[in-house]
């Protein structure tokens, strides 16, 4: 075996297997570059050129054995939260979500008016001499006909061609229409063709046989990065957030836009824009009552359970497998099983209550089931951990008050509960923490509900902010990923100061290092 | 009279939290046997037996339960593997090597697991988009980039639990291997990863129950009915239609629950001991 890891053979292997891996990741990077993804082609050819030199040369013998996992970490964690901290500044959202060129495009494309009379042909598709892309176009109205290719327009006159009864033409001299398997291959092409009429107005097909004349309605004017809109005369230019807007009513803009960096424009929304900042302050108070009274609650009950079978009193093992159960079983499950029980129709709960509540349309029965929920889901791991706690407290303590005199109820409230409260205090940070970003919980119990989207305000009464940042960035109609990384990150600062306290205050910090 | 004074409040309180804790999984396993598959309760005792539910879980072409099961427990078992096989050597590597920045690298990877997962989806979401151009099978929508994904969060989640368990492990005899001339790389192969294996596997099954409990970036990541985990499948079947399908939902949630309750419970005394370094269970 020692020999094997020393040998020329291990060697080799080696060697092997980095070349295939290379191999396989250059082919990836090189990929990557094609579709013009650069930055992920960089990164990748990055992870190649790290890998041949951590494990070819002797550098760093711990480096080694970090390599992997280091470069999923980087890849899949550091990297998003990078790329969230980017995008938190940027105008990023439903309109703002593509490059500045293809918006440019984009607008141009979307940027067309019918002429006045609204005047439309019914065209035959086919080409022009045998090679171009053409239309021949029947006015039937003015008896008028031409053919048109992209770039001219020829026109015929009747007597040239082949009329069917509706005077609409059928064939005409150098054109050949298209054959109807050829028409739907051509079909995504032909949409977005521009066929000429005059320097001014074009014919778009509206389908295989009908076209409709347009105009460009805004030119790009690419010397002043700006559009001028063709008959008002209206100049729209570069807002610097990721529109053009016109000069005169900076509200009017071009749709869509692109995302452009806006800097700290998002997180000056979350305070000053009453829009962002009012469901935010609404959703943040929940927050903080949800997270402490979830703590408070699984902790109480669980503290009492585990006062109660701390003595061993008959029974104790079955108690104790079956209060375990709720934390064994797969979250997801029970609180869709939950969801279930606060049916209001058929609901277990209503049942057993006998009453009809609609407990996820009203705000406060939604609130009363969600921390009861919580409450299951949580108070056997607070059992658990006090049952451990309590047996840490030497019982000389209880022994000696005793015989000082102090009454159960003194011994508790003097000793016991002081002592474990500071065993314990980092867990409930901890729990505090984590029920916080409980995300799970909210999105399947009851969703965020109940809300009222009447006025566009998509945040629920039992959205906790991780669930409304999930609704802010993918649920509603307008997906801001700007905002939503700028609520994510001032999350993080929150959440990684209780934590860095709660592990101040525990030292596992020390006893890890 | 005593023992009345003196135990009584103690089992009052025991039975209150039993039945509060086993009245949801009592009324699971009543509407999985309910041959009316609704919601509905008509008795808390069941009066009839049938396994009509189970049948429609596992016949029924619109709910495709056994691809779903497979895909969680394939992708559960490949992050469980993986996971370790990645996090150990580094956890082995924080426990055992001297090397310059170490207090630095742990107190770094600490703050970077303190920013939640789910407040970087929308940047993994990004991201794997664009991955997707130009490798479709690692983007977004594939079990491939999900597992990628899970992978890069395992590393930091993996190292707290593997770490105090290395460190319990008494580090003589890789001293004396050092003494002999192995390098760190052996002493990591034939020393280290021997004596480890137990708990490796500990963490491996403890990462597998995460992965198969993960529901928000699966749900985001699998779109496709058959591509689907047992979480994200389950979800989609009950979201909104309670009534209709809660008989089948009740067995599929039994069947899934089971393996997963039956690890935790046989890995108690781990997990008991990981609770108390500070770990919260997702």
């Amino acid at each position: 075996m020692v020999a094997f890891f020393r040998g020329k053979l291990a060697f080799t292997l080696k060697v092997i297997l980095l070349s295939i891996i290379s191999a396989l990741l250059i082919l990836l990077a090189l990929s990557a570059f094609g579709q013009k993804q650069y930055v992920i082609g960089i990164f990748i050819i990055l992870v190649v050129f790290g890998a041949n030199f951590t494990y070819l040369t002797k550098v760093s013998i711990p480096l080694k054995f970090f390599y992997p996992g280091l470069i999923f970490l980087l890849g899949f964690v550091v990297a998003p939260i990078v790329f969230t901290l980017t995008m938190s500044t940027y105008n990023y959202k439903t309109g703002n979500y593509i490059g500045k060129t293809e918006a440019i495009t984009q607008i141009q494309k979307l940027a067309i008016e019918p002429d006045a009379s609204g005047s439309t042909f019914d065209i035959i598709v086919g080409k022009y001499n045998g090679s171009e892309s053409a239309i021949l176009a029947s006015d039937t109205v003015k008896k008028q006909y031409f053919i048109a290719t992209y770039k001219e327009r020829f026109d015929l006159n009747a007597a040239d061609l082949k009329l069917n009864q509706y005077q609409v033409a059928t064939q005409a001299p150098n054109f050949t229409a298209l054959a109807d398997s050829e028409l739907a291959g051509a079909d995504k092409l032909l949409s977005t063709s521009r066929f000429f009429y005059t320097s001014e107005y074009f014919v778009a097909l509206e389908g295989f046989d009908v076209g409709a004349l347009y105009r460009q309605k805004l030119n790009f004017l690419s010397e002043r990065d700006a559009f001028q809109n063709i008959s008002t005369g209206a100049i729209y230019e570069d807002n610097g957030k990721g529109n053009y807007a016109n000069l005169d009513l900076p509200t009017e803009i071009l749709e869509p836009g692109w995302r452009a960096p806006i800097w700290f424009e998002n997180y000056s929304k979350l305070f000053l824009d009453p829009k962002v900042r009012e469901p935010l302050i609404r959703v943040f108070i929940w927050t903080i009552v949800f997270a402490v009274s979830s703590v408070l609650t699984s902790f109480a009950f669980g503290l009492l359970l585990a006062l109660a079978l701390n003595k061993p009193i008959r029974g104790r093992r079955i108690y104790r497998s079956i209060l375990i159960l709720p934390y064994a079983m797969p979250s997801v499950m029970s609180i869709l099983i939950w969801g279930g029980m606060f049916n209001t129709e058929f609901g277990a709960i209503n049942q057993l209550l006998g009453t009809n509540i609609a407990w996820f349309q009203s705000v406060t029965f939604a609130r009363v089931a969600v921390i009861v929920v919580n409450l299951w889901l949580g108070f056997p791991y607070f059992y658990l951990v006090s049952s451990g706690a309590l047996q840490a407290i030497p019982s000389e303590l209880n022994e000696a008050a005793a015989i000082d005199g102090a009454t159960p109820r003194q011994i508790f409230s003097k000793i016991t509960l002081p002592l474990l409260l500071r065993i314990l205090s980092p867990l409930l940070i901890a729990s505090f923490a984590f029920n916080f970003n409980n995300f799970n919980l909210i999105y399947l119990l009851t969703g965020g509900g109940p809300k009222s989207t009447l006025d566009g305000d998509i945040a629920g009464a039992t959205d906790i902010l991780i669930s409304y940042t999930y609704q802010i960035a993918f649920g509603s109609f307008t997906q801001d990923l700007g905002l939503a990384s700028a609520i994510s990150v001032v999350i993080f600062l929150l959440v990684a100061s209780i934590s860095l306290y709660g592990i101040r205050k525990s030292k596992v910090l020390e006893s890890f290092v | 009279m005593k023992w009345l004074r003196e135990n009584l409040w103690r089992h009052v309180v025991g039975i209150f939290m039993v039945l509060f804790a086993i009245f949801p999984l009592y009324l699971v396993v009543i509407s999985s046997i309910n041959p009316s598959g609704s919601l509905q309760v008509t008795s808390f005792i069941p009066r009839e037996l049938s396994w009509k539910n189970y049948q429609m879980l596992f016949n029924d072409p619109t709910i495709p339960y056994l691809t779903w099961m497979k895909n969680s427990l394939v992708i559960s078992v490949t992050v469980a593997f993986l996971s370790v096989v990645i996090s150990a050597s580094s956890a082995f590597a924080f426990s055992r090597l001297k090397f310059k920045g170490k207090k630095s690298g742990i107190q770094l990877l600490l703050l970077i697991q303190m920013f939640p997962a789910i407040l970087a989806l929308s940047a993994v979401y990004v991201i794997m988009e664009r991955v997707a151009v130009f490798a479709p099978h690692f983007g977004l929508g594939t079990q491939p980039g999900l597992l990628l994904v899970y992978l890069g969060g395992a590393m930091g989640v993996n190292i707290w639990l593997l770490k105090g368990f290395v460190d319990s492990i008494p580090a003589e005899l890789d001293e004396a291997a050092k003494i002999d001339g192995a390098s760190a790389m052996q002493t990591y192969w034939l020393i280290f990863v021997p004596l480890a294996a137990p708990v490796l596997a500990v963490v491996s099954l403890l990462s597998f129950i995460g992965t198969f409990n993960e529901f928000i970036l699966a749900r985001l990541f699998l779109v496709d009915m058959g591509s689907r985990t047992i979480a994200v499948g389950l979800q989609g079947f009950i979201g909104g239609q309670y009534s209709q399908n809660w008989g089948p939902f009740a067995a599929g949630s039994l069947i899934a629950s089971v393996p997963i309750v039956a690890i935790f419970l046989s890995l108690q005394k781990y997990i008991i001991s990981g609770l108390t370094a500070g770990s919260v269970k997702g």
